[in-house]
């Protein structure tokens, strides 16, 4: 389980993220979405320990396993020995190194630097280290960044079987349809601030767009940009 | 320090260019010192241990701690870029050091290439006498690598931007190797006479590179030229002397790498 318990961040004078509660129970997906610099990446940076919140509490129940926006390992590091770094931490047995290799279709390409690889086979590799083993949550910083079509699917695919094998996901993206796809709660932040919180249907409904479960292409763009331009004018759009 | 980190660290340092290059260039440098002075009948004339090894040490005292501090100060510089490393279940403690040792371990082997290499020539053109002696240089440059390679991870990881980094890494680096000689001097011409002693002491063990440089001319019993700090130790301390500079050197690694640690832990990545 994910919790932030009234957490809050302050860069210098700024402050990046207001008090924030959140609960991301086993099994479930929740998207952080909202315009750039909104707290997003602040957020998930606190749960993974990269970032110290300023205030209030974040704790994650299990291993957990985070893959940032950026790349956060030297781009000369060869893909083995990050591999070999990830096991040796995680104390991960050698099949699970080997699945790790068939899963990121990199077998053949394991002796390579990561600035050898493409964007996708780098980002590829990345989720399939970060999600070898059995974990508790699930930490992900536009997850479908730099992916073509089949790798956002395949991206989807890794982050819905985490799901099911009973971890915590929460992500952060600017992809709309992955955030439709995927979760079963978005949280929508605007400057800092939570102010939507609920399921597709429910921020439909609070930005008053009209949107049934049958719909092939759900209409999530003009749902996000109607709460975030209510929200810029106004007050929090609590959805749930 | 985990092995699997210190193994990604160590697998990094011997895949970069930084050791090859210095283990060559050191060679070289040490080689051609060795080699000095044709004589009239144009025979080459190889120095013995004792002097070459004295020549050896101000190489050492000059080049090892800019490589070190330079090639400190980016890995700290570094350790904000490691994010995904970070998220793993590791201390920041874990990173610093293995960092630092996987340097250690890589520019120290090459150091020993470099010096091996003289040494060898060395041992071929003039005999082994000294030999030890030569072996104690080659732990007194380990010694000060190690010191040197800590204050610049200190540098990098209090510094953050690499580029500012570097450029600090070489102030320290004059401050180091040729600033304290100028208080030394200033101590020598403002207190009264018989007075500076302790202040010198003090200034010897304030500096790894004079520690280091006073370790290597007492090894080959060069006291003559020890310099005024090295004397002062001496008259201080009498035969502690060198454990005294061993100690400092040590606590030069200890402490740098102690308010890296810290200061990652405290700071956002």
């Amino acid at each position: 389980m994910i919790e932030l318990k009234q957490v809050w961040k302050q860069f210098d004078e700024r402050i990046v993220l207001r008090p924030m509660d959140l609960i991301v129970r086993p099994g479930e997906t929740v998207a952080l979405v909202g315009p750039n610099g909104a707290g997003k990446s602040t957020a998930l940076r606190i749960l993974a320990g990269t970032v110290h919140a300023s205030g209030g509490s974040a704790t994650i129940a299990g291993n957990t396993a985070y893959l940032p926006q950026r790349l956060g390992v030297p781009e000369s590091t060869v893909v083995g020995d990050l591999a070999a770094l990830v096991a040796g931490a995680r104390r991960l047995p050698q099949h699970v190194v080997d699945r790790v290799r068939q899963v990121s279709g990199l077998a053949d390409r394991w002796s390579a630097r990561l600035s050898e690889l493409s964007g996708g086979q780098r980002q590829r590799l990345m989720l399939a280290l970060a999600t070898a083993d059995e974990i508790g949550a699930l930490l992900l910083d536009e997850p479908s960044i730099s992916m073509d079509v089949d790798g956002a699917e395949e991206v989807r695919a890794t982050i819905e079987l985490a799901r099911r094998r009973g971890a915590a996901v929460l992500f952060a993206s600017h992809h709309l349809q992955d955030v439709a796809c995927l979760a079963q709660r978005i949280v929508l932040l605007v400057s800092g601030e939570v102010v939507a919180d609920g399921s597709l249907a429910e921020l439909a409904a609070a930005a008053g767009v009209s949107w049934s479960t049958g719909l092939i292409d759900p209409p999530i763009e003009r749902v996000y940009r109607v709460l975030v331009s209510r929200s810029l004018g106004r007050g929090t759009v609590r959805a749930a | 320090m985990t092995a699997p980190l210190l193994s990604f660290e160590l697998a990094a340092a011997r895949r970069g260019r930084t050791a090859p290059l210095f283990a060559a260039g050191f060679a070289l440098a040490s080689i051609a010192i060795a080699l000095v002075g044709l004589s009239a009948g144009g025979s080459i004339v190889v120095q013995g241990f004792a002097r070459t090894s004295i020549s050896l040490l101000q190489l050492i005292l000059w080049v090892v701690p800019l490589l070190a501090l330079l090639s400190g100060a980016v890995a700290g510089a570094e350790c904000y870029e490691l994010e995904f490393i970070a998220a793993l279940p590791l201390t920041r403690a874990q990173l610093v050091v293995s960092r630092w040792a996987a340097s250690l371990v890589a520019l120290g082997v090459a150091l020993f290439i470099g010096l091996g290499s003289a040494g060898l020539v060395i041992s071929v053109f003039a005999g082994a006498a000294d030999g030890w002696r030569y072996l104690g240089l080659l732990a007194i440059a380990a010694l000060l690598l190690s010191a040197c390679l800590a204050v610049g991870l200190a540098i990098g990881v209090q510094v953050r931007s690499r580029g500012r980094a570097l450029a600090v890494a070489i102030i320290a680096w004059c401050v180091l190797v040729v600033g304290v000689d100028f208080v030394a001097m200033g101590v020598l011409a403002l207190l009264p006479a018989g007075t500076a002693v302790g202040p010198l002491s003090l200034l010897l063990v304030a500096d790894p590179i004079d520690a280091a440089r006073a370790l290597g001319l007492g090894l080959f019993q060069a006291d003559a030229i020890a310099g005024p700090t090295g004397a002062a130790l001496r008259a201080v301390m009498g035969g502690w002397g060198g454990l005294v500079l061993i100690v400092s050197l040590l606590a030069w690694t200890g402490l740098p790498l102690r308010f890296a640690a810290r200061t990652l832990a405290r700071r956002d990545l």
